[in-house]
Protein backbone atom coordinates (compact mmCIF):
# COMPACT_ATOMS: atom_id res chain seq x y z
CA UNK A 1 0.00 0.00 0.00
CA UNK A 2 1.40 2.81 -1.11
CA UNK A 3 1.07 5.70 1.46
CA UNK A 4 0.66 8.86 -1.37
CA UNK A 5 -2.64 6.83 -2.65
CA UNK A 6 -3.95 6.15 0.99
CA UNK A 7 -3.38 10.64 1.67
CA UNK A 8 -5.42 11.16 -1.99
CA UNK A 9 -8.14 8.41 -1.51
CA UNK A 10 -10.92 10.48 0.18
CA UNK A 11 -11.55 13.76 -1.37
CA UNK A 12 -13.98 14.99 1.25
CA UNK A 13 -13.50 18.22 3.22
CA UNK A 14 -13.47 16.15 6.35
CA UNK A 15 -9.65 14.92 6.42
CA UNK A 16 -8.09 17.39 8.78
CA UNK A 17 -5.01 14.87 9.28
CA UNK A 18 -4.18 13.79 6.49
CA UNK A 19 -2.64 10.22 5.78
CA UNK A 20 0.66 9.32 6.75
CA UNK A 21 3.58 10.92 5.05
CA UNK A 22 6.39 8.86 3.63
CA UNK A 23 9.98 9.69 5.91
CA UNK A 24 11.47 11.88 2.85
CA UNK A 25 8.85 14.26 2.80
CA UNK A 26 8.52 14.01 6.65
CA UNK A 27 12.39 15.08 6.94
CA UNK A 28 12.29 17.92 4.34
CA UNK A 29 9.55 19.23 6.21
CA UNK A 30 11.25 19.54 9.74
CA UNK A 31 14.44 20.48 8.34
CA UNK A 32 12.80 23.19 6.22
CA UNK A 33 10.86 23.90 9.76
CA UNK A 34 14.53 24.06 11.79
CA UNK A 35 16.25 25.77 9.17
CA UNK A 36 13.21 28.65 9.59
CA UNK A 37 14.46 28.90 13.23
CA UNK A 38 17.60 29.51 12.49
CA UNK A 39 16.83 32.72 11.08
CA UNK A 40 16.97 35.33 14.26
CA UNK A 41 20.31 33.74 14.97
CA UNK A 42 21.91 35.40 11.90
CA UNK A 43 19.83 38.05 12.10
CA UNK A 44 20.82 39.05 15.41
CA UNK A 45 24.21 37.46 16.11
CA UNK A 46 25.75 40.56 17.03
CA UNK A 47 23.34 41.61 19.42
CA UNK A 48 24.67 39.97 22.69
CA UNK A 49 21.63 40.96 24.28
CA UNK A 50 19.30 38.86 22.08
CA UNK A 51 21.49 36.13 20.76
CA UNK A 52 21.33 35.01 24.74
CA UNK A 53 18.06 35.11 24.54
CA UNK A 54 17.73 33.08 21.26
CA UNK A 55 19.68 30.51 23.29
CA UNK A 56 17.75 30.40 25.84
CA UNK A 57 14.79 29.87 23.39
CA UNK A 58 16.46 26.90 21.66
CA UNK A 59 17.52 25.45 24.71
CA UNK A 60 13.72 26.10 26.51
CA UNK A 61 11.96 24.66 22.91
CA UNK A 62 14.07 21.20 23.24
CA UNK A 63 13.27 21.20 26.92
CA UNK A 64 9.91 21.23 25.95
CA UNK A 65 9.61 18.86 23.08
CA UNK A 66 11.41 16.36 25.46
CA UNK A 67 8.55 16.97 28.36
CA UNK A 68 6.13 16.84 25.02
CA UNK A 69 7.33 12.74 25.25
CA UNK A 70 5.54 11.83 28.38
CA UNK A 71 3.25 14.92 29.16
CA UNK A 72 1.99 15.69 25.94
CA UNK A 73 1.82 12.36 23.79
CA UNK A 74 1.66 10.50 26.78
CA UNK A 75 -1.11 12.32 28.79
CA UNK A 76 1.32 12.37 31.87
CA UNK A 77 1.19 16.26 33.67
CA UNK A 78 4.13 16.09 35.03
CA UNK A 79 5.00 18.80 37.07
CA UNK A 80 8.23 16.78 37.97
CA UNK A 81 11.27 17.28 34.95
CA UNK A 82 12.75 19.63 36.99
CA UNK A 83 14.25 16.46 38.87
CA UNK A 84 15.60 15.48 36.01
CA UNK A 85 16.91 18.70 34.83
CA UNK A 86 18.78 18.95 37.71
CA UNK A 87 20.21 15.51 37.96
CA UNK A 88 21.65 16.29 34.56
CA UNK A 89 22.96 19.29 34.97
CA UNK A 90 24.64 18.27 38.27
CA UNK A 91 26.26 15.40 36.88
CA UNK A 92 27.64 17.74 34.10
CA UNK A 93 29.51 20.06 36.43
CA UNK A 94 30.33 17.70 39.13
CA UNK A 95 31.71 15.25 36.32
CA UNK A 96 34.17 18.19 35.32
CA UNK A 97 35.08 19.79 38.18
CA UNK A 98 36.02 16.72 39.98
CA UNK A 99 37.84 14.33 37.47
CA UNK A 100 37.82 16.68 33.92
CA UNK A 101 35.33 14.72 32.23
CA UNK A 102 34.57 16.80 28.99
CA UNK A 103 31.00 17.81 29.42
CA UNK A 104 30.55 16.10 26.00
CA UNK A 105 30.72 13.15 27.81
CA UNK A 106 29.83 14.25 30.94
CA UNK A 107 26.41 14.74 29.70
CA UNK A 108 25.54 11.01 29.57
CA UNK A 109 26.17 9.58 32.51
CA UNK A 110 23.17 12.40 33.72
CA UNK A 111 20.81 10.78 31.10
CA UNK A 112 21.29 7.45 32.12
CA UNK A 113 21.00 8.10 35.63
CA UNK A 114 18.05 9.77 34.56
CA UNK A 115 16.58 6.94 32.11
CA UNK A 116 16.81 4.90 35.29
CA UNK A 117 15.67 7.17 38.13
CA UNK A 118 12.78 8.72 35.94
CA UNK A 119 10.92 5.43 35.37
CA UNK A 120 11.59 4.17 39.02
CA UNK A 121 9.99 7.26 40.56
CA UNK A 122 7.39 7.54 38.12
CA UNK A 123 6.45 4.25 38.70
CA UNK A 124 4.12 4.35 41.75
CA UNK A 125 2.58 7.82 40.68
CA UNK A 126 1.36 6.48 37.49
CA UNK A 127 -1.56 4.75 39.11
CA UNK A 128 -2.69 8.42 39.87
CA UNK A 129 -4.92 10.83 37.07
CA UNK A 130 -5.22 13.92 35.71
CA UNK A 131 -4.11 16.70 38.10
CA UNK A 132 -3.58 14.47 40.96
CA UNK A 133 -0.17 12.74 39.27
CA UNK A 134 0.94 16.17 38.25
CA UNK A 135 0.75 17.34 41.87
CA UNK A 136 2.76 14.01 43.32
CA UNK A 137 5.41 14.72 39.90
CA UNK A 138 5.25 18.55 41.49
CA UNK A 139 6.11 16.81 45.30
CA UNK A 140 9.37 15.50 43.87
CA UNK A 141 10.86 18.62 42.70
CA UNK A 142 10.05 20.04 45.98
CA UNK A 143 11.77 17.11 47.59
CA UNK A 144 14.44 16.83 45.59
CA UNK A 145 15.43 20.56 46.33
CA UNK A 146 15.47 19.54 49.78
CA UNK A 147 18.07 16.82 49.03
CA UNK A 148 19.96 19.12 46.78
CA UNK A 149 20.47 21.37 49.50
CA UNK A 150 21.13 19.31 52.05
CA UNK A 151 23.85 17.18 50.00
CA UNK A 152 26.40 19.32 50.05
CA UNK A 153 29.21 17.01 49.30
CA UNK A 154 27.20 16.26 45.79
CA UNK A 155 25.58 19.70 44.77
CA UNK A 156 27.69 22.36 46.82
CA UNK A 157 24.35 22.83 49.11
CA UNK A 158 22.72 25.93 48.95
CA UNK A 159 25.88 27.89 47.55
CA UNK A 160 26.00 25.74 44.36
CA UNK A 161 28.56 24.97 42.34
CA UNK A 162 30.12 26.82 40.00
CA UNK A 163 32.36 26.19 36.62
CA UNK A 164 35.25 28.49 36.11
CA UNK A 165 35.81 29.61 32.57
CA UNK A 166 38.49 27.65 30.94
CA UNK A 167 37.67 28.17 27.47
CA UNK A 168 37.84 25.32 25.12
CA UNK A 169 36.58 23.09 22.50
CA UNK A 170 36.80 19.65 24.71
CA UNK A 171 35.40 22.14 27.74
CA UNK A 172 32.39 23.03 26.44
CA UNK A 173 33.11 26.55 27.44
CA UNK A 174 33.34 28.98 24.42
CA UNK A 175 34.86 32.64 24.70
CA UNK A 176 32.39 33.07 21.18
CA UNK A 177 28.79 33.08 22.95
CA UNK A 178 27.76 32.35 19.35
CA UNK A 179 28.96 28.88 19.78
CA UNK A 180 26.42 28.34 22.75
CA UNK A 181 23.58 29.21 20.55
CA UNK A 182 24.64 26.79 17.71
CA UNK A 183 24.40 24.22 20.65
CA UNK A 184 21.14 24.99 22.16
CA UNK A 185 19.54 25.08 18.32
CA UNK A 186 21.47 21.50 18.06
CA UNK A 187 19.78 20.15 21.29
CA UNK A 188 16.32 21.31 19.47
CA UNK A 189 17.14 19.87 16.34
CA UNK A 190 17.91 16.49 18.17
CA UNK A 191 14.90 16.73 20.69
CA UNK A 192 12.61 17.43 17.74
CA UNK A 193 14.44 14.72 15.47
CA UNK A 194 13.48 11.93 18.43
CA UNK A 195 9.90 13.16 18.55
CA UNK A 196 9.53 12.72 14.79
CA UNK A 197 10.89 9.00 14.99
CA UNK A 198 8.74 8.16 17.80
CA UNK A 199 5.67 9.22 16.80
CA UNK A 200 6.61 7.28 13.51
CA UNK A 201 6.94 3.87 16.09
CA UNK A 202 4.77 1.35 17.49
CA UNK A 203 5.70 3.41 20.70
CA UNK A 204 4.82 6.51 19.67
CA UNK A 205 1.23 5.41 18.45
CA UNK A 206 1.25 3.06 22.34
CA UNK A 207 1.26 6.37 23.58
CA UNK A 208 -1.17 8.34 22.03
CA UNK A 209 -3.65 4.88 22.80
CA UNK A 210 -2.94 4.95 26.31
CA UNK A 211 -3.47 8.61 26.70
CA UNK A 212 -7.03 8.29 25.15
CA UNK A 213 -8.03 5.74 27.12
CA UNK A 214 -6.34 3.08 28.88
CA UNK A 215 -8.61 0.67 28.81
CA UNK A 216 -8.89 0.34 25.04
CA UNK A 217 -5.16 0.45 24.76
CA UNK A 218 -5.20 -2.73 27.52
CA UNK A 219 -7.76 -4.38 24.98
CA UNK A 220 -5.25 -3.87 21.79
CA UNK A 221 -2.57 -6.03 23.65
CA UNK A 222 -0.84 -2.57 25.20
CA UNK A 223 1.11 -2.90 28.88
CA UNK A 224 -0.04 0.74 29.83
CA UNK A 225 2.91 0.80 32.36
CA UNK A 226 5.59 -0.37 29.95
CA UNK A 227 4.60 2.33 27.21
CA UNK A 228 4.25 5.24 30.50
CA UNK A 229 7.70 3.77 31.57
CA UNK A 230 9.62 4.00 28.28
CA UNK A 231 8.31 7.23 27.34
CA UNK A 232 9.35 8.52 30.93
CA UNK A 233 13.05 7.27 30.64
CA UNK A 234 13.02 9.01 26.72
CA UNK A 235 11.66 12.01 28.30
CA UNK A 236 13.89 12.12 31.07
CA UNK A 237 16.83 11.32 29.39
CA UNK A 238 16.66 14.17 27.19
CA UNK A 239 15.86 16.54 30.00
CA UNK A 240 18.95 15.50 31.75
CA UNK A 241 20.41 16.46 28.46
CA UNK A 242 19.10 19.56 28.50
CA UNK A 243 19.88 20.69 31.94
CA UNK A 244 23.63 19.19 31.28
CA UNK A 245 23.74 22.44 28.46
CA UNK A 246 22.48 24.68 30.43
CA UNK A 247 24.62 24.29 33.39
CA UNK A 248 27.82 24.75 30.75
CA UNK A 249 26.25 27.55 29.75
CA UNK A 250 25.49 29.74 32.71
CA UNK A 251 28.17 28.09 34.72
CA UNK A 252 27.16 28.52 38.03
CA UNK A 253 24.15 26.51 39.21
CA UNK A 254 22.48 26.28 42.39
CA UNK A 255 19.37 24.42 44.10
CA UNK A 256 16.71 27.74 44.10
CA UNK A 257 17.45 28.09 40.27
CA UNK A 258 17.21 24.05 39.05
CA UNK A 259 14.42 23.33 40.85
CA UNK A 260 12.67 27.01 40.07
CA UNK A 261 9.28 26.30 39.41
CA UNK A 262 8.45 29.04 37.29
CA UNK A 263 11.31 29.09 35.25
CA UNK A 264 12.21 25.42 35.21
CA UNK A 265 9.53 22.85 36.27
CA UNK A 266 6.70 24.62 35.31
CA UNK A 267 8.17 26.46 32.37
CA UNK A 268 8.37 23.18 30.37
CA UNK A 269 4.52 22.62 31.05
CA UNK A 270 3.69 26.22 30.10
CA UNK A 271 5.51 26.11 26.84
CA UNK A 272 3.70 23.19 25.57
CA UNK A 273 0.75 24.18 26.06
CA UNK A 274 0.87 27.79 25.15
CA UNK A 275 2.16 25.74 21.47
CA UNK A 276 0.25 22.99 21.47
CA UNK A 277 1.00 19.82 23.75
CA UNK A 278 0.74 16.56 22.17
CA UNK A 279 2.19 17.95 18.71
CA UNK A 280 5.77 18.21 17.45
CA UNK A 281 5.79 21.57 16.55
CA UNK A 282 3.73 22.77 20.01
CA UNK A 283 6.45 23.24 22.22
CA UNK A 284 8.93 24.54 19.93
CA UNK A 285 6.45 27.30 18.95
CA UNK A 286 5.76 28.05 22.40
CA UNK A 287 9.34 28.55 23.50
CA UNK A 288 9.83 30.79 20.31
CA UNK A 289 6.85 32.97 21.51
CA UNK A 290 7.15 32.64 25.22
CA UNK A 291 11.08 33.12 25.91
CA UNK A 292 11.59 35.90 23.86
CA UNK A 293 8.50 37.77 25.18
CA UNK A 294 9.30 36.93 28.78
CA UNK A 295 13.01 38.07 28.37
CA UNK A 296 12.37 41.37 26.55
CA UNK A 297 9.34 42.61 28.92
CA UNK A 298 11.80 41.65 32.01
CA UNK A 299 14.25 43.91 30.08
CA UNK A 300 12.02 46.49 29.42
CA UNK A 301 9.85 46.63 32.66
CA UNK A 302 12.32 44.86 35.23
CA UNK A 303 12.98 48.82 36.14
CA UNK A 304 9.31 50.11 37.03
CA UNK A 305 9.14 47.39 39.52
CA UNK A 306 9.12 43.53 40.53
CA UNK A 307 7.03 41.15 38.48
CA UNK A 308 5.51 43.79 36.16
CA UNK A 309 6.53 41.51 33.39
CA UNK A 310 5.25 39.08 34.90
CA UNK A 311 1.65 40.51 35.31
CA UNK A 312 2.09 41.12 31.51
CA UNK A 313 3.04 37.70 30.70
CA UNK A 314 0.10 35.99 32.89
CA UNK A 315 -2.56 38.16 30.83
CA UNK A 316 -0.92 36.96 27.56
CA UNK A 317 -1.17 33.33 28.85
CA UNK A 318 -4.67 34.29 30.16
CA UNK A 319 -5.48 35.25 26.27
CA UNK A 320 -4.19 32.08 25.33
CA UNK A 321 -6.03 29.89 27.46
CA UNK A 322 -8.98 31.86 26.86
CA UNK A 323 -8.43 31.88 22.99
CA UNK A 324 -6.15 29.08 22.06
CA UNK A 325 -7.07 26.02 23.77
CA UNK A 326 -5.00 23.76 21.30
CA UNK A 327 -2.54 26.53 21.78
CA UNK A 328 -0.42 28.08 18.51
CA UNK A 329 -0.61 25.07 16.66
CA UNK A 330 -4.34 23.95 17.52
CA UNK A 331 -5.18 27.10 16.23
CA UNK A 332 -2.94 26.55 13.14
CA UNK A 333 -4.52 23.44 12.56
CA UNK A 334 -7.90 25.10 13.38
CA UNK A 335 -7.22 27.76 10.17
CA UNK A 336 -6.01 25.42 7.79
CA UNK A 337 -9.01 23.20 7.82
CA UNK A 338 -11.08 26.31 7.80
CA UNK A 339 -9.26 27.53 5.06
CA UNK A 340 -9.98 23.90 3.35
CA UNK A 341 -13.52 24.19 3.84
CA UNK A 342 -13.81 27.12 2.20
CA UNK A 343 -11.79 26.11 -0.49
CA UNK A 344 -13.50 23.27 -1.27
CA UNK A 345 -16.96 25.20 -0.56
CA UNK B 1 -10.91 -28.92 15.36
CA UNK B 2 -13.47 -29.55 17.59
CA UNK B 3 -11.85 -29.50 21.10
CA UNK B 4 -12.60 -26.65 22.77
CA UNK B 5 -11.30 -23.03 22.41
CA UNK B 6 -12.50 -21.38 25.07
CA UNK B 7 -13.64 -23.35 28.01
CA UNK B 8 -15.09 -21.77 31.21
CA UNK B 9 -15.86 -24.23 34.49
CA UNK B 10 -17.65 -23.05 37.46
CA UNK B 11 -16.94 -19.55 37.04
CA UNK B 12 -17.70 -17.53 40.11
CA UNK B 13 -17.51 -13.83 40.77
CA UNK B 14 -18.92 -12.39 43.66
CA UNK B 15 -18.97 -8.62 44.90
CA UNK B 16 -19.22 -8.80 48.51
CA UNK B 17 -22.02 -10.29 49.53
CA UNK B 18 -23.47 -10.14 45.91
CA UNK B 19 -22.37 -12.99 43.18
CA UNK B 20 -23.08 -11.59 40.29
CA UNK B 21 -21.84 -15.10 38.32
CA UNK B 22 -22.71 -18.12 39.73
CA UNK B 23 -20.99 -21.44 39.19
CA UNK B 24 -21.22 -20.64 35.02
CA UNK B 25 -19.58 -23.49 32.72
CA UNK B 26 -19.48 -23.12 29.22
CA UNK B 27 -17.24 -24.49 26.29
CA UNK B 28 -16.84 -22.54 23.27
CA UNK B 29 -14.98 -24.55 19.74
CA UNK B 30 -12.93 -23.33 16.86
CA UNK B 31 -14.89 -21.85 14.31
CA UNK B 32 -18.50 -21.31 16.63
CA UNK B 33 -20.41 -18.63 16.94
CA UNK B 34 -22.04 -18.45 20.43
CA UNK B 35 -24.29 -16.07 21.93
CA UNK B 36 -24.83 -15.03 25.32
CA UNK B 37 -28.12 -13.90 26.45
CA UNK B 38 -30.07 -12.70 29.46
CA UNK B 39 -32.53 -10.02 30.83
CA UNK B 40 -30.82 -6.97 31.93
CA UNK B 41 -28.84 -7.42 35.69
CA UNK B 42 -28.46 -10.88 34.51
CA UNK B 43 -24.36 -10.80 35.04
CA UNK B 44 -23.38 -10.82 31.34
CA UNK B 45 -21.70 -8.26 31.24
CA UNK B 46 -19.66 -9.48 34.42
CA UNK B 47 -19.49 -12.94 33.00
CA UNK B 48 -17.93 -10.51 30.30
CA UNK B 49 -15.26 -8.93 31.71
CA UNK B 50 -13.87 -12.20 33.36
CA UNK B 51 -13.21 -13.44 30.07
CA UNK B 52 -11.84 -10.00 28.71
CA UNK B 53 -9.61 -10.03 32.36
CA UNK B 54 -10.89 -7.03 32.98
CA UNK B 55 -11.85 -8.93 36.56
CA UNK B 56 -10.83 -11.51 37.84
CA UNK B 57 -13.26 -14.74 38.45
CA UNK B 58 -13.59 -15.49 42.74
CA UNK B 59 -13.60 -19.13 41.96
CA UNK B 60 -13.43 -21.36 38.76
CA UNK B 61 -11.26 -21.27 35.62
CA UNK B 62 -11.05 -19.91 32.00
CA UNK B 63 -8.75 -21.55 29.94
CA UNK B 64 -7.81 -20.47 26.25
CA UNK B 65 -6.74 -23.52 24.09
CA UNK B 66 -5.74 -25.03 27.11
CA UNK B 67 -4.06 -22.60 28.97
CA UNK B 68 -5.59 -21.24 32.28
CA UNK B 69 -5.75 -17.19 31.59
CA UNK B 70 -7.51 -16.65 35.06
CA UNK B 71 -4.85 -14.51 36.16
CA UNK B 72 -3.41 -12.94 32.72
CA UNK B 73 -4.54 -9.04 32.22
CA UNK B 74 -6.15 -7.60 29.38
CA UNK B 75 -3.21 -7.07 27.54
CA UNK B 76 -1.46 -10.64 27.63
CA UNK B 77 -5.18 -11.90 26.91
CA UNK B 78 -4.93 -9.59 23.85
CA UNK B 79 -1.24 -11.00 22.81
CA UNK B 80 -3.17 -14.58 22.69
CA UNK B 81 -5.55 -13.95 20.21
CA UNK B 82 -8.62 -12.30 21.68
CA UNK B 83 -10.17 -9.21 20.52
CA UNK B 84 -12.61 -7.24 22.16
CA UNK B 85 -15.21 -4.61 21.68
CA UNK B 86 -16.45 -2.67 24.65
CA UNK B 87 -20.21 -2.02 25.16
CA UNK B 88 -19.98 1.40 25.56
CA UNK B 89 -16.95 2.35 22.31
CA UNK B 90 -13.72 3.13 23.23
CA UNK B 91 -12.26 5.31 20.04
CA UNK B 92 -9.26 7.21 20.65
CA UNK B 93 -11.04 10.16 19.60
CA UNK B 94 -7.98 12.61 18.71
CA UNK B 95 -6.95 9.87 16.45
CA UNK B 96 -7.80 9.56 13.12
CA UNK B 97 -9.80 6.39 12.22
CA UNK B 98 -6.53 4.81 9.92
CA UNK B 99 -4.66 5.68 13.17
CA UNK B 100 -7.04 3.65 15.84
CA UNK B 101 -6.65 0.58 13.77
CA UNK B 102 -3.27 1.04 13.45
CA UNK B 103 -3.07 1.05 17.05
CA UNK B 104 -4.03 -2.51 16.58
CA UNK B 105 -2.49 -3.41 14.20
CA UNK B 106 0.97 -2.32 15.84
CA UNK B 107 0.91 -5.63 17.80
CA UNK B 108 1.87 -7.73 14.81
CA UNK B 109 3.33 -5.41 12.63
CA UNK B 110 6.27 -3.51 13.78
CA UNK B 111 6.89 -1.29 11.18
CA UNK B 112 4.54 1.88 10.56
CA UNK B 113 3.74 0.99 6.79
CA UNK B 114 3.10 -2.07 7.01
CA UNK B 115 0.55 -1.58 10.49
CA UNK B 116 -0.83 1.16 7.74
CA UNK B 117 -1.84 -1.38 5.30
CA UNK B 118 -2.98 -3.87 7.73
CA UNK B 119 -5.32 -1.07 9.58
CA UNK B 120 -6.34 0.37 5.83
CA UNK B 121 -6.73 -3.17 5.26
CA UNK B 122 -9.42 -3.66 8.46
CA UNK B 123 -11.25 -0.13 7.76
CA UNK B 124 -12.35 -1.30 4.15
CA UNK B 125 -13.71 -4.73 5.61
CA UNK B 126 -15.65 -3.07 8.37
CA UNK B 127 -16.66 -0.16 5.39
CA UNK B 128 -15.13 2.92 6.88
CA UNK B 129 -11.87 3.00 4.04
CA UNK B 130 -13.54 6.54 3.02
CA UNK B 131 -13.34 8.18 6.50
CA UNK B 132 -9.96 6.82 7.26
CA UNK B 133 -8.51 10.30 8.09
CA UNK B 134 -11.19 11.45 10.08
CA UNK B 135 -10.37 12.07 13.27
CA UNK B 136 -12.65 9.29 15.83
CA UNK B 137 -14.28 12.38 17.69
CA UNK B 138 -16.38 13.19 14.46
CA UNK B 139 -17.34 9.93 13.52
CA UNK B 140 -20.83 8.42 14.13
CA UNK B 141 -22.09 6.56 16.57
CA UNK B 142 -22.51 3.80 14.25
CA UNK B 143 -19.20 4.73 12.91
CA UNK B 144 -17.34 4.65 15.96
CA UNK B 145 -18.69 1.30 16.70
CA UNK B 146 -17.73 -0.33 13.33
CA UNK B 147 -14.38 1.57 14.06
CA UNK B 148 -14.02 -0.39 17.53
CA UNK B 149 -14.59 -3.90 15.44
CA UNK B 150 -11.90 -2.60 13.38
CA UNK B 151 -9.20 -1.99 15.94
CA UNK B 152 -10.45 -5.47 17.46
CA UNK B 153 -9.82 -7.48 14.03
CA UNK B 154 -6.57 -5.81 13.26
CA UNK B 155 -5.21 -7.90 16.41
CA UNK B 156 -5.83 -10.78 13.84
CA UNK B 157 -7.80 -12.53 16.84
CA UNK B 158 -9.03 -15.74 16.55
CA UNK B 159 -11.76 -14.90 19.20
CA UNK B 160 -13.93 -12.22 18.46
CA UNK B 161 -15.66 -10.96 22.42
CA UNK B 162 -18.53 -8.64 21.59
CA UNK B 163 -20.51 -6.87 24.11
CA UNK B 164 -23.99 -5.54 22.47
CA UNK B 165 -21.97 -4.23 19.27
CA UNK B 166 -25.50 -4.08 17.74
CA UNK B 167 -26.93 -1.34 20.37
CA UNK B 168 -27.94 1.65 18.85
CA UNK B 169 -27.73 0.82 15.19
CA UNK B 170 -30.55 0.49 12.79
CA UNK B 171 -32.27 -1.77 10.74
CA UNK B 172 -29.74 -1.68 8.09
CA UNK B 173 -26.65 -1.47 9.73
CA UNK B 174 -27.50 -4.21 11.74
CA UNK B 175 -27.34 -6.18 8.76
CA UNK B 176 -24.37 -4.60 7.60
CA UNK B 177 -23.09 -5.97 10.68
CA UNK B 178 -24.43 -9.33 10.60
CA UNK B 179 -22.77 -10.28 7.30
CA UNK B 180 -19.88 -9.01 8.24
CA UNK B 181 -19.71 -10.74 11.29
CA UNK B 182 -20.42 -13.93 8.97
CA UNK B 183 -17.97 -13.30 6.47
CA UNK B 184 -14.96 -13.02 9.14
CA UNK B 185 -16.72 -16.77 10.39
CA UNK B 186 -16.28 -17.76 6.91
CA UNK B 187 -12.53 -17.64 7.25
CA UNK B 188 -12.12 -18.89 10.48
CA UNK B 189 -13.31 -16.59 13.04
CA UNK B 190 -14.51 -17.57 16.27
CA UNK B 191 -17.14 -15.52 17.87
CA UNK B 192 -18.88 -14.87 21.31
CA UNK B 193 -21.32 -12.47 21.19
CA UNK B 194 -23.02 -10.62 24.36
CA UNK B 195 -26.66 -9.31 22.53
CA UNK B 196 -29.88 -8.53 23.71
CA UNK B 197 -31.27 -8.33 20.38
CA UNK B 198 -32.88 -11.62 19.68
CA UNK B 199 -33.79 -11.21 16.31
CA UNK B 200 -29.75 -11.01 16.02
CA UNK B 201 -28.85 -13.76 17.76
CA UNK B 202 -31.29 -16.19 15.85
CA UNK B 203 -30.03 -15.13 12.56
CA UNK B 204 -26.60 -15.38 13.75
CA UNK B 205 -25.97 -17.80 16.57
CA UNK B 206 -25.58 -21.39 16.10
CA UNK B 207 -25.44 -21.64 19.95
CA UNK B 208 -27.02 -19.68 22.57
CA UNK B 209 -26.34 -19.92 25.98
CA UNK B 210 -28.74 -18.29 28.78
CA UNK B 211 -27.71 -16.09 31.48
CA UNK B 212 -30.05 -15.50 34.45
CA UNK B 213 -29.17 -13.93 38.36
CA UNK B 214 -25.64 -14.53 37.72
CA UNK B 215 -26.35 -18.72 36.44
CA UNK B 216 -26.51 -20.54 32.79
CA UNK B 217 -30.33 -22.15 32.81
CA UNK B 218 -30.25 -23.14 29.18
CA UNK B 219 -28.22 -23.56 26.70
CA UNK B 220 -28.94 -24.73 22.83
CA UNK B 221 -29.70 -23.47 19.27
CA UNK B 222 -31.67 -20.29 18.76
CA UNK B 223 -34.63 -22.39 17.81
CA UNK B 224 -34.88 -24.29 21.57
CA UNK B 225 -33.97 -21.50 23.26
CA UNK B 226 -36.42 -19.05 22.29
CA UNK B 227 -39.33 -21.42 22.98
CA UNK B 228 -37.81 -22.24 26.18
CA UNK B 229 -40.91 -21.89 28.59
CA UNK B 230 -37.83 -21.35 31.32
CA UNK B 231 -35.85 -18.33 29.23
CA UNK B 232 -39.15 -17.23 28.17
CA UNK B 233 -39.81 -16.55 31.83
CA UNK B 234 -36.84 -15.26 32.57
CA UNK B 235 -37.24 -12.24 29.36
CA UNK B 236 -41.07 -11.88 30.06
CA UNK B 237 -41.45 -12.88 34.06
CA UNK B 238 -43.60 -15.50 35.20
CA UNK B 239 -47.65 -15.79 34.03
CA UNK B 240 -49.90 -15.07 37.21
CA UNK B 241 -52.95 -16.26 38.05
Amino acid sequence: MNSDDLATADPSPNRPAGGILPWRRVALLYAVGLLVTLVPLLLLSRNFFWLNIITYTYLFAGLAVAWNIIAGFGGQFSLGHGVFFAIGAYTTARLFLDWEISPWLGLLPGAIACAVVGPLIFWPTFRLKGSFFAIATLAFNEVALVLANYLESVTGGPRGLQVPFRAAFKNMIFTDPRAYTVLMFVFMAIAVGISIVLMRSRLGYYLLAVREDEDAARAAGISVIQVKLRATALSAALTAIGGGLFAMYIRTIDPLTLFSLPDIGVKFALLSLIGGMGTITGPVLGAFLIIPLESYLRAVFGGSGPGVHLILLGFVMLLAALFMRRGVAGAIDSLRQHWRHRRSA
Amino acid sequence: MSEPFLQVRGAVKRFGGLTAVNDVSFDVRRGEIVSIIGPNGAGKTTLFNLLTGQLKPTAGDVSLNGQVINALPPERRARLGLGRTFQIAKPLLTLTALENAMVGSFLHHSRLHDAEAKAHQMLIEVGLDRRAHVRAAQLTLSERRRLEVARALALEPSLMLLDEVMAGLNQSEVQDSIDLFRRLNGAGLTFLIIEHNLKVVRAFSERVIVIDRGAKIAEGTAEQILTNPEVVTAYLGRRRG
